[in-house]
Parts: structure tokens; C-alpha cells; sequence
């Protein structure tokens, strides 16, 4: 069995072409990691290369695994023949992003943005994927110089108009470069850790089940598309015939600067949601486990829906209970998210008890 | 002169925590050159060449780069922070930082999700940021860092685009490598060059270098503001990446000598360099302490333009810098026969 952090960090480095790095080999160096973690884009609608590499994580645990039409990774994991209700594990697989939206006469990129926090934007370095992947700066007033009124996003590759035809066409999708860095032995910050953060723990819940028996056939999705609008999981839980889900995504972590009673707290343990839009029956059962396990948990209580794909996968086919297990983060939607490790541990835990026999 | 470029925009070295710098760019000097560092910590680099100019010149670029400096370290462990030098917050917010010792901090706010539109379409300012190096606990925090501690955008030296450079601190370590550039050829006359400190919070290190100095005349080797992307108006832009070097009649440091702008420019015409100046008087350099020093200083600035100076993403052209070392060495030696 391996440590979470063992398994984080083989997680990180284990993107196709790559290969594994001996856990030995990645705690030496840390930036061989980050470096990985950038070759896996995904911002929403343009998840390929990510859900690859998802899949190649998940081939671990099933042979049952693909990815369908709309890169939602799926996989089964069980026989599915003995009546066993099937429960759905969910994380998204997209990240926010920008898409290309126009290129004008002198070859500066107009983008917008898609799910991104703008207000981070400025001066930051991007990569264009195009046919090719292209550096570029977000254009901003220096200190020096009276801004004038500027809204748009503009990126500017240093290349003419003429130069970028045929590497760059409307509709490519931008990420915002940023290196992956550990904060403390337990923190780590990255952009997309919102939801690679919740796609690690479902595999790390899928290592601690290995050799248990089980209690359900177990379905496990990584949906496209959540960022704009939760697509991906409104197709892929109708395909994955779930009788209850699990949902695994990242919420608020407290800042300073934020309110207490809208926040979880980093290093607290599994944000265990209540919600109107939840089943009530699910929830009492996760929690009496997590007080029987002696996982760390605590609750994110929301007035309505919650903002995951668990609003969607609820009200699927005839509908399906459902539960979030947040993961909490700080500094949600920037390239600068950080997470606990030990709270994607309590995660994992919390799933793979609830799923045990 | 890139490979230079490229290690010296790798040391960290804010205003009046240049030490880096410096030792970095002694150790590229060659043997011929004699160095001396003065109070403040400029580093003042002589070397003889073929014959005495009739003038003393000086060539001058600066050290230091902006920053932020910690000022204190909340009780929960986070830490607030001032930017040293001119830098807008919007350049800081969802970055990392990282201090001498290799401590890493990120700068963030509350997720956007609980902000209302108004808010999140309100340019930050640095008040509402603090830099989290993940401690939780002033204790914890002190470990690691200290208030007065300087804490540095990552590097990200990139080629990109049609020959052009990104990175931090091109301001002015830009500068820094045309003059080692120079330092390391056989010169026709005897040279000096300062590696100024403090010039993003007043131009301080020159004051004190060229009192000591003295010289006839001074050329300041810079990096100036060009704005010229989409969406700013022609006379807004400054200058132009690939327009060439930018030699200044006006900044808000500093009025040029006229004959020295006009000969500057007759230069680059005469040997074929691309040259441009400013469309706005924005900005400013070691030139305004430098030509009013020891009795007045006759000085001339010619700088490499750069997009998105003072942020992580400088960047300049290639051609540009070229221009720009190819210029200066020919109004040094001008300027030493004058």
C-alpha cells in the first residue's frame, strides 16, 4: 500500500510519455512534476490529452474503461452481474481556461475567458493550443503609462498575423502556465487542482479498495465539462446506470479575507455537503462512518444546489441520490490553487469506506 | 550577450538587496577589468583600453529590479506585503513568489465565486493581497521568513514568437549584459561602467556613483515602457518592439542635451541601426541623478523597448537589444572623442 503522498506524486508524474518516476526520484525533485502536470490542458470542451491521462491512471483498477465522445473517462469496476446497486463516483476532468475568440491585424490574440478568474490575468504567461502549442504574455499597462480603457483579454505571442495562420485557429483553448510547488510537506499548489484534486482521490479510494470486498458495483466518471455548465456529467451519468452517486470536487478553503461561515478549512479533513438538492439517508450514513473510521470531516452546509455536477447527475434518468465529498481549497479558479494532501487522503478513506461491504 | 541575459535575469536582486547581482555579474567579468563596490553598493567596473579618451565616459545600467519586501506576519501566518519599486497589484494576484531561501508563496484572495460582479471586476490593490506560504501560525511563519524579507516573481526566461524574449527583471538586467558585453571586447578607449542600486525607488545609486565618478558625459543603458499591443492608439504606444533603440529627447526623470539626441540618432542612422523615441514622456531613469551630479553631467539614454515592464512577463526583441549594444558602443566612442 502506498502513503497518500507516494501516490499523489505518482499520480502528478504519471502522464503519458512520461512514464512512472520512482517515488525516490520525485520527491528530489519537485519541478520534473510540475513540468508533467502542464502537458495535461483540458479546459472545458477540449479535454482529450487530460482524460488520457486520467485513463491511463484508471487502466490501473479496471480493464472496463474508455473514454466516450465527449472525453468523460468512464470505468467499471466489479461484475455488475449480481444486483449489486451501482454507485457512481464523479470528478471533473476539465480545468478553466480561455478560448480564442479573435486575431487581429498585427497577430494580438482576443481571448475570453472560460471559468478563469480574470482579475489574475494580466502580464501572466499562457500557451495557446493550437496545431501548435504556443508561448504567450496576457497583455497589461505597465505602472508607467495611464491605462486607457482596456477590457479585453489580448495575448500576445510575438508573432504577425501571417506567422500564426495555421497554428492558431478561433476556438483554441489557452491555459495559464504555472509550475506545480509545494508549500509545506502537505500543501501543494498548482492550477487545476480543481478537479484533479477530486480525480485523485476516486483513485486513491479505488488503491485502498484493492483486495476489499465490495458493497456496490462501483461506476466511476471523469466528466468533461463541468466548467460550462456540468455537459459531461449529464451524459455520462446516464450512461454509467448509477442506482446513487458520489460526487468529488473542490470547495472554499478559508482565507483571510473570506467568511468564516462560507468556508471549510484547509487541513481539516472531507467537506461532507448538506444540501436540500442531497440525499438526506446518504449523507447520515456518511457521516456516522466518518465518526466510526475516525476520518477527519467537516460540513458544508448550502441552502439549495451545490455547484458540483451533483446538481446534475441528481436529476438524471429517474433520478439518482447523491452526495459531495469536497475537497477544500484556497484560491479557487487561479493558477495558484492549493490543497492539502491530507484532506484528499480523508477523501479517498471516506469512499472507500462508504463502499466497502 | 542572451546567455548572459538569461542568468542574470535568474538572480534575484530587489532595490537595496542587489548582493546577488552583483557577485553574479564580478563573476563574469574578465581579468582586465578592475571592480570596486561603493557604500551603497554599486559596482564600479574600470578598464583600460587602446589610448586615454579626451573624455571621461561613463556607461551606466542598474541592478535592481522590482519586488516586494515583507512587512508583517499575521497571527494566522500570512504575510502582508509592500511592492518595492513601481508595480501594479493586478500583476501579483495568482502567482507564485518565492524568497532567497527557497521558501514559496502564493498570492490569492477569496474565490471569485463569493465575490458580487462589482468586486470582481475591481482592479485588486495590494491592501487586500497577502502572500501564504502555507504556515499556519505566525510561529510557523517566522521559521521561514521574516518582515524585511524580499520576496521575487519566478524568473520564466522564454523564447517565444518571432525573436522575441520574456522574463522578469529584463529591467534592467538587460542593460547589465550589454555592458559586460563591452567589458569583455578590446576597447579603443579606457571605459567605465557602473551596475547601479536603488534605481526603482529613486534613481539612489546613481547619485552617489557618479559624484564619485565623475565623468564628462554618461549614457544610461536601459529598458523603456513600449505599449504598443492591441487596443492603444498610436500616440500611446511609447515605442514599438522591432522599431529599434529607443533614444529619449524627455522623460519625467530627466531633458536631454539636444545635441546628444540628434547625435545619437545621426549615429544610428550612419550605420544603418533602426532607432526610435518616445511618443509620450513616460517614465524615467538613472539619468535624472546622473546629469545633475557633481556639477551637471551631459548624459544620453538609450534603452531596449520592452512591453509589460515591472510584471513577470517583460518583453523585448531581440533585434532591439542588438541595435541597443551596437549604438552604445558607438556613442561611447563618439563621446570619447568629443
Amino acid at each position: 500500500m502506498l502513503t497518500t503522498k507516494e501516490f499523489f506524486y505518482i499520480i502528478y508524474t504519471d502522464i503519458p510519455n512520461t512514464g512512472i518516476i520512482t517515488t525516490e526520484g520525485i520527491f528530489v525533485d519537485i519541478k520534473k512534476v510540475a513540468a508533467q502536470l502542464c502537458s495535461a490542458d483540458g479546459v472545458s470542451g477540449d479535454e482529450s490529452s487530460a482524460s488520457a491521462a486520467a485513463l491511463s491512471l484508471l487502466s490501473r483498477y479496471t480493464d472496463d474503461c474508455g473514454i466516450d465522445k465527449f472525453y468523460n473517462v468512464f470505468g467499471k469496476i466489479g461484475n455488475f452481474s449480481d444486483n449489486k446497486p451501482v454507485l457512481l463516483l464523479d470528478a471533473h476532468i476539465d480545468r478553466v481556461g480561455l478560448i480564442v475568440s479573435y486575431i487581429d491585424d498585427e497577430g494580438f490574440i482576443k481571448a475570453s475567458p472560460c471559468g478563469i478568474d480574470e482579475r489574475i490575468l494580466s502580464a501572466q504567461t499562457v500557451t495557446v493550443h493550437g496545431a501548435k502549442k504556443i508561448k504567450g504574455v496576457i497583455s497589461t499597462f505597465p505602472p508607467h503609462v495611464k491605462k486607457e480603457g482596456m477590457k479585453d483579454i489580448i495575448i500576445d505571442t510575438g508573432y504577425s498575423k501571417a506567422q500564426l495562420d495555421g497554428a492558431v485557429s478561433l476556438g483554441d483553448r489557452i491555459t495559464v502556465d504555472a509550475p506545480v510547488s509545494q508549500l509545506t510537506d502537505d500543501i501543494i499548489t498548482a492550477s487545476a487542482l480543481d478537479d484533479r484534486a477530486g480525480v485523485i482521490s476516486i483513485l486513491y479510494a479505488l488503491e485502498l479498495l484493492s483486495g476489499r470486498k465490495l458493497k456496490y458495483d462501483i461506476a466511476v466518471t471523469f466528466s468533461s465539462q463541468e466548467e460550462t455548465g456540468e455537459a459531461g456529467a449529464k451524459i455520462a451519468a446516464y450512461n454509467s446506470g448509477a442506482d446513487l452517486a458520489l460526487e468529488m470536487d473542490v470547495s472554499f478553503a478559508y482565507t483571510p479575507d473570506a467568511k468564516r461561515f462560507q468556508c471549510g478549512e484547509m487541513g481539516k479533513g472531507v467537506m461532507k455537503g448538506v444540501a436540500p438538492s442531497l440525499d438526506r439517508k446518504m449523507s447520515d450514513t456518511l457521516i456516522n462512518i466518518a465518526k466510526e473510521k475516525q476520518i477527519p470531516y467537516q460540513l458544508e452546509v448550502m441552502n439549495g444546489r451545490t455547484g458540483t455536477n451533483a446538481d446534475s447527475i441528481s436529476v438524471t434518468k429517474g433520478g439518482i441520490p447523491s452526495c459531495t465529498l469536497s475537497i477544500p481549497l484556497k484560491y479557487m479558479h487561479t493558477p495558484t490553487e492549493a490543497v492539502d494532501i491530507r484532506d484528499i487522503e480523508a477523501t479517498a478513506r471516506l469512499i472507500a469506506e462508504f463502499a466497502a461491504e | 550577450m542572451f546567455d548572459m541575459l538569461k542568468t542574470l535575469c535568474a538572480k534575484d536582486g530587489c532595490s537595496g538587496d542587489e548582493s546577488a547581482v552583483a557577485a553574479h555579474i564580478i563573476s563574469l567579468l574578465p581579468d582586465d577589468c578592475i571592480s570596486y563596490s561603493d557604500g551603497l553598493g554599486n559596482l564600479i567596473v574600470s578598464k583600460k583600453g587602446i589610448a586615454t579618451p579626451k573624455n571621461k565616459v561613463l556607461l551606466a545600467a542598474h541592478m535592481d529590479e522590482v519586488g516586494f519586501i515583507v512587512t508583517y506576519i499575521t497571527e494566522d501566518g500570512y504575510l502582508r506585503f509592500s511592492p518595492v519599486g513601481g508595480v501594479n497589484a493586478s500583476v501579483v494576484i495568482g502567482r507564485q513568489l518565492h524568497f532567497k531561501n527557497g521558501t514559496v508563496g502564493v498570492i490569492g484572495t477569496r474565490a471569485m465565486h463569493q465575490m458580487d460582479k462589482e468586486e470582481r471586476e475591481k482592479p485588486v490593490e495590494f491592501d487586500e493581497l497577502l502572500i501564504d506560504i502555507g504556515a499556519s501560525s505566525r510561529e510557523e511563519a517566522e521559521q521561514k521568513v521574516r518582515p524585511g524579507d524580499c520576496a521575487y516573481f519566478e524568473c520564466g526566461y522564454t523564447e517565444l514568437g518571432d525573436g522575441m524574449i520574456k522574463a522578469k527583471a529584463i529591467d534592467d538586467r538587460m542593460g547589465c549584459a550589454i555592458l559586460l558585453l563591452l567589458l569583455k571586447k578590446r576597447l579603443p578607449y579606457d571605459l567605465t561602467c557602473v551596475f547601479t542600486v536603488q534605481e526603482e525607488i529613486g534613481a539612489r545609486g546613481a547619485k552617489t556613483a557618479a559624484y564619485s565618478i565623475k565623468p564628462d558625459y554618461s549614457i544610461v543603458v536601459e529598458t523603456t515602457t513600449a505599449c504598443d499591443f492591441s487596443g492603444v492608439s498610436d500616440e500611446k504606444r511609447v515605442c514599438s518592439l522591432g522599431g529599434g533603440v529607443v533614444v529619449s529627447y524627455m522623460d519625467k526623470g530627466a531633458i536631454y542635451p539636444k545635441e546628444l539626441y540628434s547625435a545619437a540618432m545621426a549615429k544610428a542612422k550612419e550605420l544603418g541601426l533602426k532607432a526610435q523615441t518616445k511618443t509620450m514622456i513616460a517614465g524615467g531613469n538613472d539619468s535624472q541623478s546622473i546629469s545633475v551630479s557633481a556639477g551637471g553631467i551631459p548624459t544620453l539614454a538609450l534603452s531596449v523597448p520592452c512591453r509589460y515592464l515591472h510584471s513577470p512577463s517583460c518583453m523585448i526583441n531581440k533585434n532591439d537589444a542588438l541595435a541597443l549594444a551596437s549604438l552604445t558602443a558607438a556613442m561611447f566612442c563618439e563621446l570619447c572623442e568629443k
